[in-house]
């Protein structure tokens, strides 16, 4: 401690030169964190958890999943086939519709695009990652919207940022033009936002309005059901328990002959993201093994750069300590305090700003991948960030303090006579 | 005489410059008394700092021993070199060499950071120090805001703040007007008259060695004698 306003002043010593090294660590220490809490969310999102597990149905061998509606009674509780099977039920499920269409037919655009998912409303609050632990009083207000969604058939609920894009307001009526449900153009009426984070892009909607127009299709179209009545349901999320439920479950689901046109699979959530996520493999291998260690090298360098000539500057005044007692050990101590007071302290003051910046500022970080459209800063990815940043400095600044530890007090002196 | 408090005994310095190995002091024994105020004198190259870094422990004699009261400090590893350099030696320096981010103060407070002191023990001796030297009032004032002579008074402060046994300076006078050095040596004497402190300086001035008790001259790394400049102290 007794050391510590000797560190603070000879940081201070150069504020132009430590001003910059602390601007440059800053932004590096920025843009590691977002890269931190992206890596951080998706392997949150691909790691197996041991309980309360989320099981993905889709149909086995075609990609877009499309199974029909019938699945989704019998899949929710545990494809029982006659009343005397000993079944292990889901403790929850949801049903997976996708809706997607564009507000103006003449005009496509990647704006006007909508692309919602048709769901039970109730399911939003108990199926839904991250809406399912809402705090209480986010959970108030998004519940009324849940409301008005199970009230209203034709509500629809959208992320902010997707409002943004289409240019409507809470409130307001409109109209897709469906392109994968040919001829059953949906209107609704927007009732309410999602909450800001993770859901900014989405839209949803009650499944019933869409099965409703699927139902009544035939009327008005000869007697003849739509083409994607029998694969309008895209996907069934079930809830277990643990693993051991889960492979219950699956085994009943896959074995099960109710579900042999088409066959179907069941997969935790997690290894079905990763399966997703496989298109963007490249990408994530280089945000995990290029980006993020380049930019700590960076950092490293920008460190060592400053250090060094702080310590190439001051080498009579390291000669000066050494003559009134400093020991090698206590100058290296001085030169690697500067190094970490100001890689350190800047890295914990700018991961915790990019925190604050991204998450209570911007409402989080829009980054499109796969079915992620906004990230937030984990603390995971602030505490690596600053450790990550702090290692850095430390690393860069060995060399220097190495090169102040060895000074020779009768070479400077000479010189300096 | 005091017993020698200083004992340089047959010590040699090497230097390798390049291919070649120069010898800087040959074979030089010195004794200083306890309490005595000594001044190095000689030509350029003649091995005065040299052999002031040897007794300060700021360097080792390639051969031969340096003693300092009860330490052979030639023998110490560097950590205990310098663990001993704070409690046992003042440096003064030609150019002052203070810290200029850091006030006359904090200046004087640097090697008692050192020692296991309390922060009000530090703070007493650093204004007993300044005391001193006569600069109570400029406490706060960082280098640059002091003239050269106030400068060298922080310089021996600090020099004297851990009341070593002994006060080595190099030059101390060698970059101030006449006036100031005047002053400098006068302090330095009184230094010696009232705490009892050893003082081995090396200075090119004669006046300046004048008000030594004793006067060594070195030449090509051995001391010769210089009957004319020196008288004995009692």
């Amino acid at each position: 401690m007794k050391f510590l306003k000797l560190i603070f002043k000879n940081v201070r010593r150069n504020l132009l030169r430590s001003a910059l090294t602390a601007a440059g660590t800053m932004v590096l220490v920025f843009v590691v964190t977002l890269v931190l809490s992206i890596l951080s969310f998706l392997d949150q999102a691909t790691s197996e958890k041991a309980q309360n597990l989320k099981t993905i149905v889709t149909e086995r061998w075609q990609i877009p999943s499309r199974m029909p509606f019938a699945y989704a009674q019998s899949l929710a509780e545990g494809a029982p086939r006659n009343p005397a099977d000993v079944r292990v039920p889901p403790a929850d499920s949801m049903t997976w519709q996708f809706y997607g269409g564009t507000l103006d037919p003449k005009n496509r655009t990647p704006e006007n695009n909508l692309f919602a998912i048709a769901m039970e409303p109730e399911k939003l609050m108990t199926m839904m990652d991250d809406l399912d632990s809402l705090s209480a009083d986010k959970a108030a207000v998004f519940g009324q919207v849940v409301e008005k969604l199970k009230a209203n058939k034709q509500g629809l609920v959208l992320g902010k940022e997707r409002l943004r894009l289409i240019q409507k307001k809470v409130g307001e009526r409109i109209k897709i033009y469906s392109v994968n449900y040919r001829d059953i153009d949906l209107e609704f009426e927007i009732v309410g936002l999602f909450p800001d984070g993770r859901y900014d892009l989405s839209a949803a909607f009650n499944r019933q309005y869409l099965n409703d127009a699927l139902d009544t299709y035939p009327a008005s179209h000869g007697g003849k059901p739509h083409p994607m009545m029998k694969g309008t349901l895209n996907l069934v999320w079930l809830r277990v328990p643990d693993q051991d439920a889960f492979q219950k479950v699956r085994t009943q689901v896959e074995d099960s002959p109710l579900y042999s046109n088409p066959a179907v699979k069941c997969e935790t959530a997690a290894s079905g993201v990763s399966t997703f996520m496989e298109a963007y493999r490249d990408l994530i291998f280089g945000m995990r093994y290029l980006l993020s260690p380049a930019i700590i090298v960076v950092l490293c360098l920008v460190i060592a750069n400053a250090i060094s000539i702080s310590v190439r500057e001051r080498r009579t005044e390291l000669a000066v300590l050494k003559v009134l007692g400093f020991s090698p050990g206590q100058l290296m101590f001085l030169v690697l305090g500067e190094a970490l007071l100001l890689g350190g302290g800047t890295s914990a003051l700018s991961a915790l700003g990019t925190r604050f910046i991204i998450n209570d500022l911007m409402g989080g970080l829009n980054f499109p991948i796969a079915f992620f459209s906004t990230f937030m800063v984990s603390t995971d990815a602030v505490v690596w960030g600053i450790a990550f940043s702090t290692g850095a400095a430390f690393l860069g600044s060995i060399l220097p303090a190495w090169s102040a530890r060895n000074v020779k007090v009768s070479e400077v002196f000479s010189k300096v006579a | 005489m005091n017993s020698a408090i200083v004992r340089v005994i047959d010590v040699h310095k090497y230097f390798q410059r390049g291919s070649e190995r120069v010898e800087v002091l040959k074979g030089l024994t010195l004794d200083v008394p306890q309490g005595e105020f000594l001044a190095l004198m000689g030509p350029s190259g003649s091995g005065k700092t040299t052999l002031l870094n040897l007794i300060a422990g700021l360097d080792r004699p390639s051969e031969g021993e340096v003693w300092v009261g009860p330490e052979c400090i030639s023998a110490l590893s560097e950590t205990r070199l310098a663990a001993w350099r704070t409690r046992s030696v003042g440096f003064v320096f030609q150019f002052y060499h203070l810290i200029p981010v850091l006030s006359a103060y904090e200046n004087v407070e640097l090697p008692l950071l050192l020692l296991p002191l309390s922060a009000a023990q530090r703070r007493q001796q650093v204004l007993t120090a300044l005391d001193l030297v006569g600069l109570s009032d400029r406490l706060s004032h960082r280098p640059g805001q002091l003239s050269g002579g106030q400068q060298q008074r922080v310089g021996i402060a600090r020099a004297i703040v851990t009341d070593p046994t002994l006060i080595v300076a190099d030059e101390p006078t060698g970059d101030l007007d006449s006036r100031s050095a005047q002053e400098i040596l006068a302090l330095l004497v009184e230094l010696r008259e009232s705490l009892n402190k050893t003082i081995i300086m090396v200075t090119h001035d004669p006046r300046a060695a004048a008000r030594a008790h004793r006067t060594q001259h070195l030449d090509k790394g051995v001391l010769v004698d210089a009957p004319a400049m020196s008288h004995d102290f009692e």
